[in-house]
């Protein structure tokens, strides 16, 4: 009778221990990855949870054996024992190893993520700007500013694009609650806020950072995957229409019968539009996870990774159209 | 290091006091204990009702509230709002740590056990320890009323964050805050009832290291003192340590939100829609590691008490001498230290310079050993034992099993790459709950099955006990468990609703389970409520030593009167000579003149 104490015992933690086989059937586990870095983070989390797992285990098999074998003898006495000096030396020496193993081994991973001085040159660079409760975005027109190909100008090039996240351009792109970038690009975020405390995590990139009231933050990331393409169309007629794309320049240009022409200045015409696979997976969503106030559940921001730098482009020169078309508007309806 | 008799005496002196004297200004340390028993079973329904809250607006984010919903106002819809949600689960937090766990542990548990344990009449500064208890209650007032100010309770979360928290409007006009309803008056509120819980605390912390150092009964060696008192000890000197830290810091976000002080304001200020603060001068980080300087070594001051009556009550149960008695003292000690090396695993991801990262997670990561080796002394004690499956074992056993899951999730967050992803989420709210409600309240309710004769003079039913038992063990593993896997899937923590994200919303029906056990938990409570007021009255009478155990406290009547011992116990041996080969009985209290005194040295 009493043994049925260390079932009880058993069967709770046998449960504990096998949900986490089951979570994953149910889709209850770690979203996709799509960073480049995610998977250094995933791999240390297996590499735990295996340790865990094991040291779980052990301990959980060794009470629940005990509670069953040494249950009340009656009369019997106990072993009478105040300890053991190579027990304690090997139960102490072990996990220390083992600690001191996962402690080392994670390093590597974490400066790679969050080290300034490790940061790829950029591709493209993107100010943040939290406040409750949305993300302000902005975007450069000229990324070649901020790239450098020499580790000499690392720094050089970091303040200045610092500076640029803290002084806005008169001819920076906005865009609300929406990150673009395109795939495989290595993408610089200045974070910052305008009040309280924010978190901007994306959990498909394993990306997180606090933002800081007075501090300009750098993170960065570079995407494997893509989940949208900018597609534009005559406004008339709906067909779509041929883009070519200067990579030395940055600029689109849409390609028409009687030559070509920048996309930015033919906004009026057409129409651009994002294209996703409209499939749930793929909506890469950004979180706030420092509370903010009372609607920190509520800021939420999505992650477009462009099949290309032209689509990304694309994207930026007609927004950029768009954007000045409806500031001038405004400009002549408040004459 | 002996007390004098003469003491002793002086305290029998005066057997009539008042009902007022005796009762409610006592400077009795059981009696005191007792308050804090009290005051702290009556927080945690507080607590506990305002954590049903939270499931119940987690579990159906978009449900009105039964029976509650109709007090709410019109605008609401019979449905919390956002703001009052930010509220709810700060004041969760708030109530449950400030208000119960730290006070059963080091206020209920530290008062009534030392004295008894260490063989001693009372603390060494009776009045000091009464006031220790009188200044709970300017903070019980404040907190509650803070509830029924304008904009409600604190809402910033129980760390309270600058600038969400220590935002101001400029002088004069008002304490309302700019950032939230919630963060204006009553976020005062809570730093003033912070402010009188640290002056409650520091006054029994200085107490317990005197009584300790200076009281002991002669031959109460401190290498012969039980778990119990050498985790109260190192606790009452972490507390003495840190709790400044966090005073000087309520101050300082006391003096922005009141004075308009710029402590925690960045240089630039900050702008809400179309208001601006105007320039600051400080630094919101500032805040961060100030708190948690002293809330990382807190968390330890909410485990190790109830480690060291674990560590008693599995001995006795086991029938057997605590395995490696040392090095669990070693362990203790090595947790409180290591406790003040790592406070920024907290901040991680706040902004501060990530190569500061990296050392605080060497630290972090190496603060896993002593817990580890505690573990295994408290498997090694039950190893060849011979256990009796008493209500307070089986709830010090759940304590050992469950404290594996809280110590051991705490490695994925120390490590700093993988905290990148889960910080912030579910799999932190289950870590938290593993260490204190799994671990911290198993404790709580093995001490108060175990001292329960001691303290009233009556049993516990112990059927009763093991059906509260069981069903709590089942209900909270049923309610914190899956918060590790919605954890590991992103699940943000102090979201009103997951369900507007396409990558989260998947998790919803977890939290529906989870809300349901946790409401279940909650019933499940009444039983041990009903048990205890029971017993309290018509309970059967105690001996003195109904568990045949060896610690000075059982040398007492049940209860123990003003002065606690007939006369000064002389101690003879350590406290865990369970089984001893040479005697027939199985058990050799520490003042028997008569048992096995050969290991006595050891
Ligand atoms: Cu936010
Ligand atoms: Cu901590």
């Amino acid at each position: 009778m009493q043994k049925g104490w260390s079932i009880f015992f058993g069967v709770i933690l046998l449960a504990t221990f096998l949900i986490w086989f089951a979570a994953p059937f149910f889709g209850w586990w770690l979203p996709e990855n799509i960073s480049t870095f995610g998977g250094g983070v995933d791999n240390l989390f297996y590499a735990i949870l295996g340790l865990t797992t094991f040291f779980f285990v052990l301990t959980e098999v060794v009470l629940v054996y005990a509670m069953w074998k040494f249950v009340d003898r009656g009369g019997e006495k106990s072993v009478y024992t105040h300890g053991n000096h190579t027990l304690e030396l090997v139960w102490t020496a072990i996990p220390a190893a083992l600690l001191l193993g996962i402690a080392i081994a994670q390093i590597g991973v974490w400066e790679k993520i969050k080290y300034q001085s490790r940061m790829p040159a950029p591709d493209l660079t993107v100010s943040v700007l939290a406040r409750q409760w949305e993300w302000r975005m902005r975007y450069p027109l000229d990324n070649q500013q901020f790239h450098y190909e020499d580790e000499d100008q690392k720094a050089a090039s970091n303040l200045k694009s610092r500076l640029w996240a803290e002084n806005p351009n008169f001819d920076d792109v906005h865009a609300i609650n929406e990150l673009h970038v395109w795939k495989n690009a290595n993408v610089k975020l200045w974070i910052r806020t305008l009040d309280v405390l924010h978190s901007f995590t994306l959990p498909n990139l394993r990306l997180k950072q606090d933002t800081l009231p007075g501090k300009t933050i750098p993170m960065w990331f570079n995407a494997e995957k893509s989940n949208c393409e900018f597609v534009v169309r005559e406004r008339s007629t709906g067909k779509p229409v041929t883009l070519a794309f200067n990579s030395k320049t940055k600029l689109v240009e849409v390609v028409t019968p009687s030559g070509r022409e920048p996309l930015e200045a033919r906004v009026a015409d057409l129409k651009g539009e994002l294209e996703t696979s409209g499939n749930k997976a793929d909506n890469w969503e950004i979180a706030c996870q420092e509370l903010c106030g009372s609607r920190h559940y509520a800021m939420r921001g999505r992650l477009y990774v462009h099949a290309d730098e032209k689509s990304y482009y694309a994207w930026l020169q007609y927004s950029r159209g768009a954007q000045k078309a409806t500031s001038l508007e405004a400009a002549v309806s408040m004459r | 290091m002996s007390v004098s008799h003469s003491h002793t005496t002086e305290t029998h002196a005066h057997p009539e006091m008042s009902i007022l004297r005796k009762y409610v200004f006592s400077e009795d340390h059981k009696i005191i204990g007792i308050q804090f028993l009290f005051t702290g079973l009556i927080m945690l329904f507080v607590g506990g009702a305002l954590a049903l809250l939270v499931r119940l607006q987690v579990g159906w984010p978009n449900g009105t509230i039964p029976i509650i919903g109709r007090w709410f106002p019109a605008s609401w819809g019979e449905k919390m709002s956002p703001e009052f949600y930010t509220m709810v689960f700060s004041m969760h937090a708030s109530v449950m740590i400030f208000f119960v766990i730290i006070p059963w542990l080091t206020g209920a548990f530290g008062n009534f056990l030392i004295p008894l344990q260490i063989g001693a009449p009372d603390m060494a500064f009776p009045k000091l320890n009464m006031m220790s208890y009188w200044f709970m209650w300017p903070a019980l007032i404040t907190i509650i009323w803070s509830f029924f100010v304008e904009g409600g309770a604190a809402g910033s979360g129980w760390t309270s964050y600058p600038t969400l928290a220590s935002a101001g409007m400029p002088a004069g006009s008002g304490f309302q805050s700019p950032a939230g309803p919630p963060s204006g008056y009553g976020q005062i509120l809570w730093l003033v009832s912070l402010l009188f819980v640290g002056i409650s605390s520091m006054m029994g912390s200085v107490n317990y290291i005197t009584t300790i150092v200076n009281m002991r009964a002669p031959g109460m060696t401190f290498f012969r003192m039980p778990m119990s008192i050498w985790a109260m000890f190192i606790t009452a000197i972490l507390q003495a340590m840190a709790l400044p830290v966090l005073t000087v810091a309520l101050i300082l976000q006391l003096l922005d939100k009141t004075l308009g002080t710029t402590f925690f304001l960045p240089p630039a200020g900050m702008a809400f829609g179309n208001w601006h603060t105007g320039p600051g001068g400080g630094q919101p980080l500032l805040w961060q590691h100030l708190f948690w300087f002293y809330s990382h070594p807190a968390v330890y001051i909410m485990i190790l008490p109830a480690m060291g009556m674990v560590s008693d009550i599995i001995s006795v149960f086991a029938r057997k001498p605590l395995f490696g008695y040392k090095p669990m003292v070693y362990a203790i000690a090595g947790i409180a230290g290591l406790g003040f090396i790592v406070w920024g695993h907290h901040m991680f991801q706040s902004g501060m310079d990530p190569r500061l990262g990296t050392g605080f997670m060497l630290a972090t990561i190496m603060i896993a050993l002593p817990s580890a080796v505690k573990t295994f002394n408290w498997l090694g004690t039950i190893w060849g034992g011979n256990i009796k499956y008493t209500t307070a074992m089986l709830n010090a056993l759940a304590f050992v099993a469950m404290f594996v899951i809280g110590g051991l999730s705490g490695i994925f967050m120390a490590a700093t790459p993988v905290d990148v992803y889960i910080h912030d989420t579910y799999f932190i709210v289950a870590h938290i709950h593993y260490v204190l409600f799994m671990s911290s309240i198993f404790g709580i309710f093995a001490g108060i099955y175990f001292w329960f004769p001691k303290m009233f003079g009556r049993m516990m039913n112990e059927t009763w006990g093991k059906v509260h038992f069981v069903l709590t063990f089942i209900l909270a593993n049923c309610t914190f468990y899956p918060m590790h896997i919605i954890g590991v899937g992103g699940h943000p923590r102090r979201y009103y609703d997951i369900t507007i994200y396409d990558v989260f919303q998947h998790l919803q029906p977890l939290n529906v389970f989870m809300s349901v056990s946790a409401i279940l938990l909650g019933l499940a409570q009444f039983i041990f409520v009903a048990n205890f007021f029971y017993s309290l009255i018509w309970g059967p009478r105690a001996e003195r030593n109904p568990w045949h155990s060896n610690t000075l406290e059982w040398s007492a009547p049940s209860p123990p009167p003003h002065g606690n011992f007939e006369e000064t116990p002389v101690v003879y041996r350590g406290p865990y000579e369970y089984g001893h080969p040479d005697t027939e009985q199985d058990y050799a209290p520490q003042t028997d003149a008569k048992g096995p005194a050969v290991v006595a040295a050891h």
